[in-house]
């Protein structure tokens, strides 16, 4: 050891002294901004959200409304943007028991996990009463979160109808018509779509692609069908599933066609590149509108616009809010759900941030709305119909597992160049070493 | 500062005795004392995990319900030996390894090298190149990952100023398995010339002047005497980068924030394969498997050195 | 049995206790002339090239952190900071908890730093300079898996921790992190060198219990070593990553919790991503700034001795 650190060492533990004081101050001061989460003496309560995606009550400014009417109750939310995420960190917390928030997001290609699998975490909303609510729900939503013995496991928020998000001033520049009847007639199927996209990418500005990826061509045209990964009976029927053949089929000779801007979709870059205008057209689900809002930015409005989807009505996505059996505030979190599912609020948060409701009352009262950001475009009417006409899709337990081997298997056609039946082999691969 | 006396004054001889004895009996068991609490940690948090690790290996057993086990023998063994994304991790796993632990030691001894030179500023260039070493894998690769972005990266930029690329860092498998690389490289460099650098300074000044009497070079003397000198804490420093390769995981996870280590897994590790059975798909059992693998592969990889290490200084002590 | 005053036990100030124990260790250098060359300009430019190289990083999160995510996406790149920061510091702290990672990281690092040098000293001793049964074994096993990653063992320790009930709760984070084969084989070695036994002998013919013997003699002149030791074992915690990620999630984060929510898309602004792995950093970079020399010298230390 040499001496002059020897000598040093009364000095050292000074200074590691104030190294740990002076983190514990900026913990501090970090600390204060986000107030209590323990609840304070007399009956005030915080409620724990946590949530994935975009559920868009804290921009609808539903909180800060629950809140004010209700005094003493704080609400404290916590997302995470990629739904895989949070689905894992759902699981692990689970299975141990901690860290569960009071109310939890559950995304409708989990939601027959949690029915068929974790009935018994979660509560029954039935002791609350919730199957008064019934009626207000669309029948297949209601259906498909109550448990084996009848248990209702969730309260639907939002559902998916999708059609086709597009940058208008983009086409403008590419020559091609930028009126969304037009175009919705332009591109009646899959086909006219892709050939609308080799006429862009003949004019297109520079660095400026025809879609995101294949995957969310993938994505949105998987949506149209009834039955995807499994058959009504629960057997896997994915790989000898013609309809998402042929949705693999289109995705891969749109990457063939170099028609994709070659961003999977959540990745860091894909976010970035809403406000470079990369990419022209994003199929869109009504739940997209509010992340292309909060991605594009100001600089963005007035710039997008809505059209019908090719090829038909179809519903990619929508979600659940449940309770856990280890949350908290059980029965304060049942009643901040039925608020906030109830048609009133999903009416609002379609005007706000486009999340379609699932709620019949609300569907009607949401029929005329327009939007300013995307132009002004009869979302209610687009959306509404879409919802009106979507088939009523099969669910299964593995879902969002095998659509994420498919997606990442179309990213490698398009990013990496592989051949498309050695991609679908390496989907094949991949969906069998998920399922274990 | 005085020592209390314990308190019983001897009253008579036979209790003295016994006392004395109690005493001697303490005595000789006190060290287990002061070993006990770094051996209770040890062995609950250290050897019985490891251990446990094998016995879950035998087992088929999901997150979800980690209560129930359902034993599989070696089934989750033979699994791995014929599963494509094991293999394919155990490959990147290697070819990562190398393409980090290589330039990182490479220029670890240049540094170090020339960080033992007569010069203004020494303790700052030293921190300064040690500085890497104080962030985590998570705040570094997080800032690489911008770096190496396809579209807006700095560095393709730069690339592209000189007419190469755009290089799709997270896509193309060599370019990928470089960017997660680097990021290794540059917060273990600083760290390694230290270690080279003590290991420089504790060799003896009077080879290096025999050396210089001979009429040897500056580049002679560097090969002829700082590098053997420097054998013992080569070895040290190749043990625990490999080690430190064989266990990756923040870099190629916080690269595109992927459990599946890119979309054709083209730069998933063993360690991020591990997380990605585990806690990407829940099974527990597997994972375990996975683990125990990479804790023999460390120890065969352990091991060679060692041997390689003996067999040269023996060939050497023959000399 | 008394203890006469004369057993007090001499408290040396630690650095000369230190110095005098240590100089016959020194490796004697008196000239360097031999081949300690003066670094002419090649050298210093490639140091200053590898400086940069370190630090540029760092200041570029900077730039990217007082950015916004619309800048970050223009071409040619921005190179200088912008008027960004605080807005962005602001929103991170909103979305993703940094306030309360910070925090957590400090409760988890410090008490992981107190434990480890307390336990560490003691077994460290122990090995040292008392003499018991299965001492060389006990310690080859120590240094033995000293080599072994803890990261093999998370399988089994994350089904305790659910078992107990314990995920997402600190605990589950602090108490594996106590055990550090390196620290104890780091103060057995520390103390070989530095603890002379005549003091110890000294002090037991006096009559000084073990424990006097420790706290008295052994504490003292084991404090370099257990700050270097305290130093190194701090920096290890708050950079710990596969654990953390395992046993806690974003409602009860560490720092590095928190960083790997922010890369996997916790927040969508990359401005602000970056802003929350500058806070993340600082307080390690604090740590660097104002000990790094002693950083320095412990692991230049740790190396001659391992």
């Amino acid at each position: 050891m040499p001496i002059d650190r020897a000598v040093r060492s009364t000095t050292l533990a000074v200074r590691l002294g104030a190294v740990v004081l002076s983190g514990a101050l900026l913990a501090a001061c970090g600390g204060s901004s986000d107030g209590a989460t323990t609840d304070a003496a007399g009956g005030d309560v915080t409620i724990t959200v946590d949530l994935f995606g975009s559920f868009g009550y804290k921009e609808a400014g539903l909180y800060a409304e629950y809140e004010k009417l209700h005094p003493g109750v704080t609400i404290k939310q916590t997302d995470t943007e990629d739904e895989a995420d949070y689905w894992k960190s759902l699981q692990t917390r689970l299975a141990g028991g901690g860290g569960l928030a009071d109310v939890q997001g559950v995304e409708v290609g989990r939601i027959a996990s949690v029915t068929q699998q974790q009935a018994d975490k979660f509560e029954d909303l039935k002791k609350y009463g919730a199957d008064g609510l019934k009626g207000q729900f669309a029948e297949a939503k209601w259906a498909a979160a109550t448990g084996k013995n009848g248990e209702v496991l969730g309260l639907g928020t939002d559902v998916g109808p999708e059609a086709m998000c597009y940058r208008k001033d983009l086409f403008a520049k590419a020559g091609l018509p930028t009126d969304r009847e037009a175009l919705a007639k332009e591109w009646g199927d899959w086909d006219g779509y892709l050939e609308l996209g080799k006429r862009y990418k003949a004019k297109a500005p520079a660095k400026s692609a025809w879609l995101d990826s294949v995957g969310s061509l993938y994505s949105i045209m998987i949506g149209q069908e009834q039955e995807r990964y499994y058959d009504a009976s629960g057997k896997l029927i994915w790989e000898e599933n013609p309809a998402l053949r042929a949705a693999w089929d289109h995705s891969v000779k749109a990457a063939a066609d170099g028609l994709s801007a070659k961003l999977d979709q959540w990745s860091p870059q894909w976010n970035q590149a809403f406000s470079a205008g990369s990419f022209a057209t994003m199929p869109c689900p009504a739940w997209m509108l509010g992340y292309i809002k909060g991605q594009a930015g100001e600089t963005g409005k007035g710039k997008w616009d809505v059209a019908a989807l090719p090829g038909g009505a179809g519903n990619w996505g929508g979600s659940y809010l449940a309770v856990p059996k280890a949350a908290q505030h059980k029965k304060e979190a049942y009643e901040l759900i039925k608020w906030l599912t109830a048609p009133e609020q999903q009416a609002r948060l379609f005007e706000k941030q486009g999340n379609f409701p699932s709620s019949t009352g609300a569907i009607e009262k949401v029929a005329t709305a327009t939007d300013p950001y995307f132009s002004n475009a009869p979302i209610g009417k687009i959306f509404g119909d879409a919802a009106k006409a979507a088939p009523v899709q099969v669910l299964g337990v593995h879902d969002q597992n095998i659509a994420q081997q498919i997606t990442n298997a179309l990213s490698e056609v398009e990013r990496k160049g592989t051949a498309p039946e050695k991609a679908w082999e390496n989907a094949r691969k991949g969906v069998a070493n998920t399922l274990g | 500062m005085t020592l209390t006396a314990p308190v019983n004054p001897p009253k008579a001889l036979p209790v003295s005795r016994r006392e004395s004895s109690v005493r001697r009996a303490w005595r000789k068991a006190s060290p287990y004392a002061y070993i006990a609490p770094f051996f209770t940690l040890f062995a609950a948090f250290g050897v019985f995990p490891l251990i446990y690790t094998a016995y879950v290996s035998l087992y088929r057993v999901e997150l979800q319900t980690p209560g129930d086990m359902e034993w599989r023998g070696l089934g989750n063994y033979t699994a791995l030996l014929g599963d494509e994304f094991f293999w394919n991790s155990l490959r990147n796993t290697f070819t990562i390894g190398v393409l980090s632990t290589v330039p990182q030691l490479v220029i670890a001894l240049g540094l170090a090298h020339l960080l033992n030179y007569r010069m203004r500023g020494r303790t700052f260039l030293r921190t300064a190149v040690l500085l890497p070493y104080a962030t985590s894998v998570a705040a570094a690769t997080l800032v690489f990952a911008q770096l190496f972005g396809r579209d807006f990266g700095l560095i393709n930029y730069v690339l592209g100023a000189v007419g190469i690329g755009p290089v799709d860092w997270q896509n193309d498998t060599v370019a990928s398995q470089i960017a997660v690389s680097t990021v290794v490289v540059w917060r273990w460099t600083g760290y390694n010339a230290l270690i080279y650098l003590a290991g420089m300074q504790s060799i003896p000044d009077e080879l290096y002047e025999a050396a210089a009497m001979d009429g040897a070079s500056r580049w002679r003397q560097f090969f002829h005497v700082t590098l053997p000198g420097l054998r013992p804490t080569i070895v040290f420093t190749v043990i625990v980068s490999t080690i430190g390769a064989t266990q990756l995981f923040g870099e190629p996870l916080l690269l595109e924030g992927s459990i599946s280590g890119g979309i054709s897994h083209q730069y998933q590790t063993l360690g991020l394969y591990m997380y990605e059975q585990g806690w990407g798909f829940f099974h527990l059992g597997r994972a375990a498997a996975i683990a125990w693998v990479m804790f023999l592969l460390i120890v065969v990889v352990v091991g060679v050195n060692a041997l390689i290490a003996r067999r040269r200084s023996r060939k050497e002590a023959g000399r | 049995m008394t203890a006469p005053s004369t057993t007090e036990v001499p408290r040396p100030p630690a650095p000369l206790a230190t110095h005098a124990a240590v100089a016959p260790a020194r490796r004697g250098r008196p000239s360097r002339a031999g081949r300690t060359l003066h670094a002419g300009p090649v050298a210093y430019a490639i140091l200053i090239v590898a400086v940069l190289v370190s630090a540029f990083p760092f200041y570029w999160t900077l730039v990217a952190a007082s950015r916004s995510n619309a800048d970050l996406a223009q071409v040619p790149p921005t190179l200088l900071p912008g008027p960004n920061l605080i807005r962005n510091f602001e929103a991170v702290l909103e979305e993703a908890d940094i306030g309360k990672a910070l925090l957590n990281s400090l409760i988890v690092s410090g008490s992981i730093t107190l434990g480890t040098v307390l336990c560490c000293t003691l077994a460290g001793f122990a090995f040292a300079k008392l003499r018991f049964r299965g001492r060389g074994a006990l310690l080859a096993v120590t240094v033995g898996t000293m080599m072994i990653p803890p990261q093999l063992g998370v399988i089994p320790l994350f089904m305790m921790i659910a078992e107990l009930g314990w995920v997402n709760q600190l605990q589950s984070v602090i108490l594996p992190g106590l055990v550090s084969a390196f620290g104890v084989f780091f103060m057995r070695q520390y103390l070989v060198q530095t603890l002379p036994d005549e003091l110890i002998e000294a002090a037991r013919v006096d009559g000084a219990s073990t424990a006097r013997i420790f706290w008295s003699i052994v504490v003292p002149i084991a404090r370099p070593g257990m700050a270097v030791l305290g130093l190194l074992t701090f920096m290890a915690a708050w950079n710990d990553f596969f654990w953390p990620i395992v046993a806690l999630t974003s409602s009860e984060p560490t720092v590095q919790v928190a960083l790997r929510q922010l890369g996997g898309g916790y927040v969508h602004d990359q401005s602000v991503i970056m802003a929350g792995t500058l806070l993340g950093t600082l307080p390690v970079l604090l740590v660097f700034g104002l000990l790094g020399r002693q950083i320095v010298g412990g692991i230049m230390q740790g190396a001659v001795k391992g």
